[in-house]
This record gives structure tokens, C-alpha cells and sequence, in this order.
């Protein structure tokens, strides 16, 4: 199993909140930890984001969310199970109330960033993620 | 140490000075230069030897004269104090006019109303899926809904910020009120708080609906409009606050933002506006930070340019066109998740340097603004704090207690050169709307956000709870009410009741105005805000007004740099 | 198999194996020789120039009006890699938005992973699968800097490079490769001020092209506004000689088969030494041969 090409990330965001500040910084992160970010404006929808994920085969999915658009995240991991890609992990940045990470947490995603987290944690834990995704693809080329 | 002295120092002092000098030379050692958020270097003293002296006494008059770097008014706060104006928006129009009521009541003198996401993004509450309705914001579709809102609040007296871009389809639902309740428009007082479509471009993405050029076209016609038909109103308000919040520095901040009116000066001085009449009517919207001193001067600085500015480039001739109004807000990027509570601290540090910076209308964010829509006790405690302010600490009494400060009057000259030099950036590229259009100021902002990011990961910034002072993650956010989201109840009931009024209102009226909008905006001498507002009495919807001009005029698509 | 798969038209094939081709290695190679034969029908054509003059978002026009016309669109947006990190942010997506709903459009963002010509090391590869994978055009859209003209020329069948006006500077580093290359000139943000002059401008170069070229268009758009897209168009339909998928595969190979002997060579004869080559080397510096026969000796050496 290859583990040195360079992971693939998707930042992106779902429902109706614009902010960029973020997921630009992040971007930039992941960049400088020498991932590829595929980088996307905001108001994706959730098929589009199964379609980005499978067209650009990334290796884990970045979610940037304010407000409450991180409700749409299970909608989001069903949809992805459905397309054969529950081996993508999801991540979500942003503002996510405390009572909130549980209903996300439950529908799969794998780790949840508020505001603050240190870049290292990001970091770190995105690659931690996405070398389990790769790992878990047996037979990823047949 | 400056030496812009023109006058002598005492002997004795000139040694006491060297003096200091060496004690302090000696004592630091290797500590690093300072810089403020703009960049601009800041000395460990200033004193008599930094004091420009009497020329400098012209170039900042007195409050309420040219160039108003004291204040745009003789009396400032000692007169009349700021507006406390909070932003609300939250469910249903019933759940505001709730909360709206208890503010009243607990010393809001101003109102502002935030919609829901959902209409910013220009849909109506039917096209959204449930959870993500009135989440932010306060879900109005129609004049019925804003006269819910609005119920028992008398708006001939209390003025009310419309927090709402292109086409401005809130205040269309105001006056349909109006006329339903038999006020008067000229008795209409408030802001179009959104109306700087640039920054919308630039900096908030979310509330950017129309094309660049759509939005232009509007703008201009509600400023014709309201000049003529609602004279008490401010069709435009210039927002610096959403760049800063994307990461402009105070300086560029100011900087854009003056380009930016500009830039719509110049649309209305060749839509055949009078300047000396549109000019009073333009507002400003800042960002406030934790940075005290850089805020005073930034905004000293900002009103003594545009004294000049609109003097130079505008054509203003009397002295009510070429004053600074503004409305500031504490900077939510400055808070933290962190220890909510502290936000109570910096919430009150922001609103101090808005204070002394001579702002005339204030927002104070809650201190659980970064994890929630503000909870009603979080609320109350940031409208608790202006009154604490204004009450306990005297800082009415002064007017611009700062000036005279060397520090502040040096800071107040760097923080001028530093906006005037990127207004020059603009300028340059041709203003603000085509470097808007080629992404330039969208980069200098992106810019300054990862150098401030990079500060705070370095810990060359320090900020209390997320990069020092931490306290483990089990046993923070104790102080924080838990999240609330909106009945679904209430709000499906509201959504079924949209139906319904879709349903039985007459479409023949919907149609006939819908029409007579798109053919304003294809022809060049009507005015597309005018037809707004007979088609939301007729009953047209948020989303088919945005619906139809997006149609006609181009969908709004940012550009996002990368 | 990924094979069958993939020539049965599976998007998820499609999205692992470009991956495949992008990792490289003997299943790669062993995929790229089975697909080979299966390539030809799409038309390449290459987009490049330098950053800002909106190729992508001209390219996100072109997909439109390619659409329109019922064709299947494929596109592969090349960025650079950071020298320092290796990683990159690959944000052409944000200008093309409009088709990801589109079953019928492909996108693929790849970064240049330290390959310089400005394309990566995979592309003719990734090309090869989406032809294989049934895509009728295929945009390859890369940034204009360094010699990523002398690639696109080589892997694409209709070679468009965009400038904007006022960039009169930029167009004259771009130089040699620039206009050895290019099929078609577009000046793209043609409603700003200086167009005319860069039209001219860029018409004079031209004509000291040697005859041996063929003449380039010239196409005005202001991809903003979809202004001139469908001249565009035309101008790469009409560019298009070859359409038998037979012909355009062996062009193709040719192309490609000679920038990669000529790479190979001249790494080699760089790189090696010999007594024969000293000779040929001797023989021009004796005046005894002139340039063009000593090049042509070198030809005549053996290669490993």
C-alpha cells in the first residue's frame, strides 16, 4: 500500500454560510504539511460533495461549517455511504455546539475542530486519518 | 524616540529624557520591536518631544468642526450618547418581536433585525430544509411576517437597522408596515446595514445575491429612492467590519472601506446626485478589537480623511456632507471558545475603544458569540455592559478624552498614513470596484489573515485560553447555556403557513408586479427598488423578488481567491 | 476489474485510476498498456497562459458551451506544488462550479508534484483514461510558466494560450515556447482598457513565425461574461483537422513519443562521453564541420 504520494483533502463547505477565513487557513495548513488540497467555494450541495469526493478520489473530506450548517453532515455521511466511499473520513471545522458533537460523532464523522484547535492537532490528526483511509482499501485497485 | 518637536524642551527635561533613555535601553535589553495589527511600529513612551506642536492643532479642530478628528459633533457623548444597538435574529418573526420587546425594555434605544442564513442566501423558508431555518436570524419572507416582528414596536419612533443586501427586500416589508399602520415614510428612521455589496464580494460571501453589476444598479436606486421617498433613512452603510473579520488589519480595514465610498460617492455623483444631500446619508460599519489604541486612532484618523476626501474627490461643500458616522461592533474574531466567560473582558475592552473612538451607535456581542446565537443571558449581560459603561465609568463626561494623549495623536498621524496608503493601492487599480473584481483586495486581506494566524501559532500572539492560560477542554465552557435552536414546531408551522399564503394570495397581483420588476431592471429610467416595494405589498416573497432579479440582473457568484 | 469497469463508463473507476496512474508503478503501467488501444476518440485540447488571465474561468465557459454542442467534457486542472512542502492547494474548482451536477462533465484537479514542465508526470497517462473512459473532449488546463507550453503542445491536440491585454511584458516572456506552440491566441478580459493594442501586438509576433508553421488565430473573450466563447470554440472546431480517433491517436503518439526520445537524447548527450562524441565535438570546434553536420553526427551515435 503507497503511502507516498501525497494525501488528497477536499475543504469544502455544505449549506448556506459563506465565511472563508477558515477553511482558507486550514487549506493552507494541510498545504504546508504537504497534503493537496482540492480547494472549493462555499454551498455545495451534499450530492455535489459525494461527486467532488469521488472525482478527485481524496483520501479525507474537510468540512468548514458556521452556524448550523454542520446539521447537514449526516445527510452527508449517508450519501457517501450509499456512493461506496464510508471509507472516506469526514472532518468538521468550524462552530459546532457542544450538544451538537454527539449527532455528528454518531453519524460517522471523525473528528470535530472548533475554534482555536492548534494547527499541529489539525494537522496531525488529518494524516492520521487519511493514512487509516488508504490503509483500509484492500484491494484498492481492482 | 520621535523628535518631531518645534518647540524647546526645557534643558532639564531634555536630560531627564536621555536619561530615561539609556534606564530603559539598558533594563529591556534584547526585547523585540512592537507593532500594532497595521503594522505600524509602536515606541515604549511618547512624550513632549513627539508633541507636533501648534501646526498640528489645525490638522485636528475640535469636535463637531473640520476635519472632525475629535468628533463629528460639539457634544459627542456628553450630548447625546451612542445608540446601544443590538443585533438581533433568531426563529420566528414571533420570537423576535419577543426578544425584540425584552430589549426595549432592558435599554435598547435602537433596533437591528438579522434574517435567518436562509434569506440572505435569497430563499424563502420553504426551500430550506427545516433544521437550518432561523438558526442565525429571523426567518421574514413577507410584510406580514416583518409586521409580526415588528408588532408593538413603534417605528415612527424607534429606528430600526435592516441588516439585509440587495435588493433590501426587509425595508421594502418596513414601509408596506408603515403604510399598513399609517406612518408616515418620512417618520421612518434607520440603516440599510448591508448595503456595501463590495464587501459582500470581498468578505461575506453569504450575503453577496446579486451579480457585481446588478447590485451596483440597486444600490443606486435605493439611494435615489429613499433620498426622495424615506429622507430619514440610510440607504447606505459602508461595512469595514467584514473585512476585518476576515483578516484585514484595522488600517486596511479603514482603508477599504473609505475606497468603497468613494466608489459609490462617484456611482451617485454620475447618477446626477447632489453630494452635499447624499453625502449626510452615508453611514459606516466598523469592526472594533481587542487592540485599543490602534481602534481610537484608526477611527480619528478615518474621520479626518473622509473630511478630506469628500471635500477633494466628492465635491462636498458643506460641512453636514463631510462627517463620519459610524456604528461599531465589538470583533467576534477576538473572542474565543475557550473560557467564554473572558469574552465578557474583551467584549467590554472593544467596546471602551469604540467608545473613546467617538462611534455613534454600538453592538456589543455576547459572550457565547463564537459557540452559539447569543443565549438570552449572554445577551443581556453585553447590553449590561454599555450601560456600565456609560453609567459607572465616566466615560461620557470627555469628550475624545484621548486627544492630546502623545501617543494617540502620533498613533492617530502613523494610523492615517498607513490607511492612505492603501487607499493609494486601490486607487491605483482603479478603485475600489474593479480591484474588488481582480481579486486584489481579496489578497491583501488573505494576507494579513494567515501573518495574524501565524502569529497566534507561533505565540508570538498571545491569546488567553487558546494559546496560554489554558484550562483542559473537560472542564471549560461550564458557564455557557446550552445551545437553542428553534422550535421546529414553530418554525414548520411557519413554513406550512408561507405555503398557504402562497397559496391564497392573488397571483394575478404577483404576476403583474413581478413582470413591471423585470422590466425596470432591463430599462435604464426606472427604479427597480420602487417596483420592490409595490411588489412585496402585492404580496410577492423575499425569494421570488431575488428570484426575478437574479433572472434579470445575474446571479451574485464571489470571487474566492486561493 | 478496473478495466472493464472503466471502459463501462464507472465514475468511481475513473476517480481510482487516475489515482493509479497518478501513483505510478507496475499496475499503473500494466493498466496504461491495456488502455492504449482504447484511446483516440478524445480531442485534447490544452489551455494554458500565464496566472490571472482566467483560464479557468474561461475553461469553465468552454465546458458550457462544449456541452451545449452534446458533447462529454473532461477536465484536468494542473497547479503547481510547493517546492518547500510538496503540497499544494489546488483551487481551480473555485471558477469552475457550474457542472458539477453535469454526469456527463469530469473534473480532475491534479498537482505538478515537482514534475516542471508544468504538467505532471502522469498526465498523458490520465489523459489516456479518460479517452479510454469514453470523454469526447478533454481540457487540460495548466499554468503557463517555465516550458509547460512545450509539453501541452506535445500531449495536446489543439493547443489555446490565454493572455489578457496590458500583459505585453508577460507575452514577451513567454516567448519562443508560447508561440511555437499555440493553435489559437485568445486575449481574454478583452472589455478592459488596450485590447486593440495587444491584438496588434500579438499579430506581429506572429507573422515572424516561419512559414513552416501554420498561421495561429487570434480569439477576443471576456470569459466573465461568456463573451466570445463560442468564437472560441469554432476556432478550436475548425483548428481540428484530424477526426478519425485512429489518426488522432498515432499524431498523438508521435508528439508524444518525440518530445520523450528528444528529453532522452539530450540528457544523453549531455550526459555522456565517448570518444566518438569528443570526435564529432572536435571535428566542429576544427571548423572541419558546421553546426547543422556535427548535430547531424551526433544523431548517427549510438544510444543505449
Amino acid at each position: 500500500m503507497n503511502t507516498q504520494t501525497p494525501y488528497r483533502v477536499l475543504v469544502t463547505k455544505v449549506g448556506l454560510d459563506g465565511h472563508d477565513r477558515g477553511s482558507r487557513i486550514v487549506a493552507a495548513y494541510l498545504r504546508d504539511a504537504g497534503m493537496e488540497v482540492v480547494y472549493t467555494p462555499p454551498w455545495q450541495s451534499v450530492d455535489q460533495v459525494v461527486r467532488l469526493a469521488n472525482d478527485e478520489d481524496v483520501d479525507l473530506v474537510g468540512i468548514s461549517s458556521l452556524s448550523t450548517d454542520h446539521l447537514i453532515v449526516p445527510d452527508l455521511m449517508q450519501a457517501l455511504r450509499k456512493a461506496a466511499l464510508e471509507h472516506v473520513p469526514v472532518v468538521v471545522g468550524g462552530i459546532v455546539p457542544d450538544t451538537e458533537h454527539a449527532l455528528l460523532f454518531d453519524a460517522g464523522v471523525s473528528a470535530i475542530f472548533g475554534p482555536g484547535t492548534a494547527r499541529d492537532t489539525i494537522v496531525n490528526t488529518v494524516r492520521q486519518l487519511a493514512a487509516a483511509a488508504r490503509d483500509a482499501l484492500e484491494n484498492p485497485f481492482t | 524616540m520621535n523628535r518631531r518637536a518645534e518647540q524647546q524642551q526645557p534643558k532639564g527635561y531634555e536630560k531627564a529624557e536621555t536619561q530615561w533613555h539609556d534606564d530603559y535601553r539598558r533594563d529591556i535589553g534584547d526585547a523585540q520591536p512592537v507593532h500594532n495589527r497595521s503594522g505600524v511600529p509602536i515606541e515604549p513612551l511618547y512624550g513632549p518631544s513627539t508633541d507636533p506642536g501648534a501646526a498640528h492643532l489645525e490638522h485636528l479642530g475640535l469636535p463637531g468642526q473640520l476635519p472632525y478628528t475629535r468628533g463629528i459633533y460639539p457634544t459627542m457623548h456628553r450630548g447625546q450618547t451612542w445608540s446601544q444597538r443590538q443585533l438581533i435574529g433568531h426563529g420566528t418573526p414571533a420570537e423576535y418581536n419577543e426578544r425584540v420587546l425584552k430589549m426595549i425594555d432592558a435599554g435598547t434605544t435602537a433596533i437591528s433585525l438579522i434574517p435567518c442564513n436562509s434569506v440572505y442566501r435569497g430563499n424563502d423558508c420553504d426551500e430550506i430544509p427545516l433544521p437550518l431555518l432561523g438558526t442565525c436570524g429571523t426567518v421574514v419572507n413577507t410584510a406580514e411576517h416583518m409586521d409580526h416582528a415588528l408588532s408593538q414596536v413603534d417605528i415612527a419612533a424607534i429606528s430600526t437597522a435592516m441588516n439585509d443586501p440587495s435588493p433590501f427586500t426587509l425595508l421594502s416589508f418596513v414601509l408596506n408596515v408603515a403604510d399598513r399602520r399609517a406612518v408616515p415614510w418620512q417618520q421612518i428612521s434607520g440603516t440599510s446595514n448591508q448595503s456595501d455589496y463590495l464587501s459582500h464580494f470581498i468578505a461575506n460571501h453569504m450575503f453577496f445575491r446579486l451579480s457585481l453589476e446588478g447590485a451596483r444598479r440597486v444600490l443606486l436606486d435605493h439611494i435615489a429612492f429613499c433620498r426622495e421617498r424615506v429622507p430619514n433613512w440610510n440607504p447606505l452603510s459602508v461595512v469595514g467590519q467584514h473585512m476585518q473579520q476576515a483578516g484585514a488589519t484595522p488600517a486596511q480595514a479603514m482603508g477599504f472601506t473609505l475606497c468603497s465610498a468613494l466608489q459609490y460617492g462617484r456611482d451617485c455623483l454620475q447618477r446626477g446626485l447632489d453630494p452635499d444631500d447624499f453625502l449626510p446619508r452615508f453611514t459606516f460599519f466598523f469592526d472594533i478589537s481587542m487592540s485599543l489604541f490602534e481602534e481610537v486612532a484608526k477611527f480619528r484618523a478615518g474621520r479626518r480623511l473622509w473630511a478630506r476626501l469628500t471635500l477633494e474627490q466628492l465635491g462636498a461643500t458643506t460641512d453636514r456632507a463631510r462627517r463620519f458616522k459610524f456604528h461599531g461592533q465589538t470583533s467576534g474574531a477576538d473572542l474565543t471558545r475557550q473560557q467564554p466567560l473572558n469574552n465578557i473582558a474583551r467584549v467590554t475592552t472593544q467596546a471602551i475603544a469604540g467608545i473613546l473612538g467617538g462611534l455613534q451607535s454600538l453592538h456589543t456581542d455576547a459572550f457565547d458569540e463564537v459557540i452559539n446565537v447569543p443565549n438570552e443571558d449572554p445577551a443581556r449581560i453585553a447590553v449590561a455592559t454599555q450601560n456600565i459603561l456609560r453609567e459607572e465609568a465616566g466615560l461620557c463626561d470627555v469628550i475624545d478624552p484621548l486627544g492630546g494623549s502623545w501617543y494617540v495623536e502620533n498613533l492617530t498621524d502613523e494610523m492615517e498614513k498607513t490607511i492612505v496608503a492603501v487607499i493609494d493601492t486601490v486607487e491605483n487599480a482603479g478603485g475600489m470596484y474593479a480591484a474588488a473584481e481582480s481579486g486584489l483586495v481579496q489578497r491583501m486581506i488573505g494576507e494579513s489573515a494567515l501573518a495574524w494566524q501565524d502569529r497566534i501559532d507561533t505565540g508570538d500572539q498571545k491569546i488567553v485560553g487558546v494559546n496560554c492560560y489554558r484550562v483542559p477542554e473537560e472542564k471549560d465552557n461550564h458557564a455557557v447555556p446550552p445551545t437553542v435552536r428553534p422550535a421546529k414546531d414553530k418554525m414548520q408551522a411557519h413554513v406550512d403557513q408561507l405555503r398557504r399564503f402562497k397559496t391564497d394570495r392573488s397571483q394575478a397581483a404577483v404576476q403583474q408586479s413581478l413582470t413591471a420588476l423585470a422590466r425596470a431592471a432591463n430599462s435604464t429610467d426606472d427604479n427597480v427598488f420602487a417596483r420592490v416595494v409595490e411588489a412585496t405589498a402585492a404580496g410577492v416573497t423575499h425569494g421570488e423578488v431575488i428570484a426575478c432579479l437574479r433572472q434579470e440582473l445575474g446571479f451574485g457568484q464571489p470571487l474566492i481567491v486561493d | 476489474m478496473l478495466l472493464d469497469a472503466l471502459m463501462a463508463g464507472d465514475r468511481r473507476a475513473l476517480g481510482r485510476a487516475i489515482t493509479l496512474a497518478e501513483t505510478g508503478g507496475d499496475r499503473a503501467a500494466e493498466l496504461g498498456r491495456q488502455i492504449r488501444e482504447h484511446t483516440g476518440n478524445a480531442r485534447v485540447i490544452g489551455v494554458t497562459g500565464p496566472p490571472g488571465a482566467g483560464k479557468s474561468t474561461l475553461t469553465n465557459r468552454l465546458i458550457g458551451a462544449l456541452r451545449a454542442g452534446g458533447q462529454s467534457v473532461a477536465v484536468l486542472a494542473v497547479d503547481p506544488s510547493s517546492p518547500i512542502s510538496g503540497g499544494a492547494i489546488l483551487g481551480d474548482r473555485l471558477r469552475m462550479t457550474s457542472h458539477t451536477d453535469d454526469d456527463d462533465v469530469f473534473i480532475r484537479s491534479l498537482a505538478a508534484r515537482g514534475h516542471l514542465g508544468g504538467l505532471t508526470a502522469s498526465t498523458p497517462a490520465v489523459i489516456d483514461i479518460l479517452d479510454a473512459g469514453g470523454y469526447q473532449q478533454v481540457i487540460l488546463e495548466t499554468v503557463g510558466t517555465g516550458q509547460s507550453e512545450v509539453e501541452v503542445g506535445e500531449i495536446a491536440d489543439i493547443r489555446v494560450v490565454v493572455c489578457t491585454p496590458g500583459m505585453g511584458d508577460d507575452i514577451q516572456a513567454m516567448k519562443a515556447g508560447l508561440f511555437e506552440i499555440a493553435d489559437i491566441l485568445v486575449v481574454n478580459k478583452s472589455d478592459q482598457d488596450g485590447v486593440d493594442q495587444t491584438v496588434r501586438h500579438l499579430e506581429s509576433m506572429l507573422s515572424l513565425r516561419g512559414p513552416e508553421h501554420t498561421r495561429a488565430v487570434i480569439v477576443q473573450t471576456t470569459a466573465t461574461k461568456g463573451d466570445g466563447v463560442d468564437d472560441l470554440l469554432n476556432a478550436i472546431d475548425r483548428c481540428s483537422t484530424i477526426l478519425n480517433p485512429n489518426e488522432r491517436r498515432r499524431d498523438r503518439t508521435r508528439r508524444l513519443l518525440a518530445g520523450r526520445a528528444a528529453e532522452l537524447l539530450r540528457e544523453h548527450l549531455l550526459r555522456h562521453d565517448s570518444e566518438r562524441l569528443d570526435t564529432a565535438c572536435r571535428a566542429y570546434e576544427n571548423g572541419e564541420r558546421s553546426l547543422e553536420q556535427s548535430a547531424r553526427d551526433l544523431l548517427k551515435l549510438e544510444y543505449p
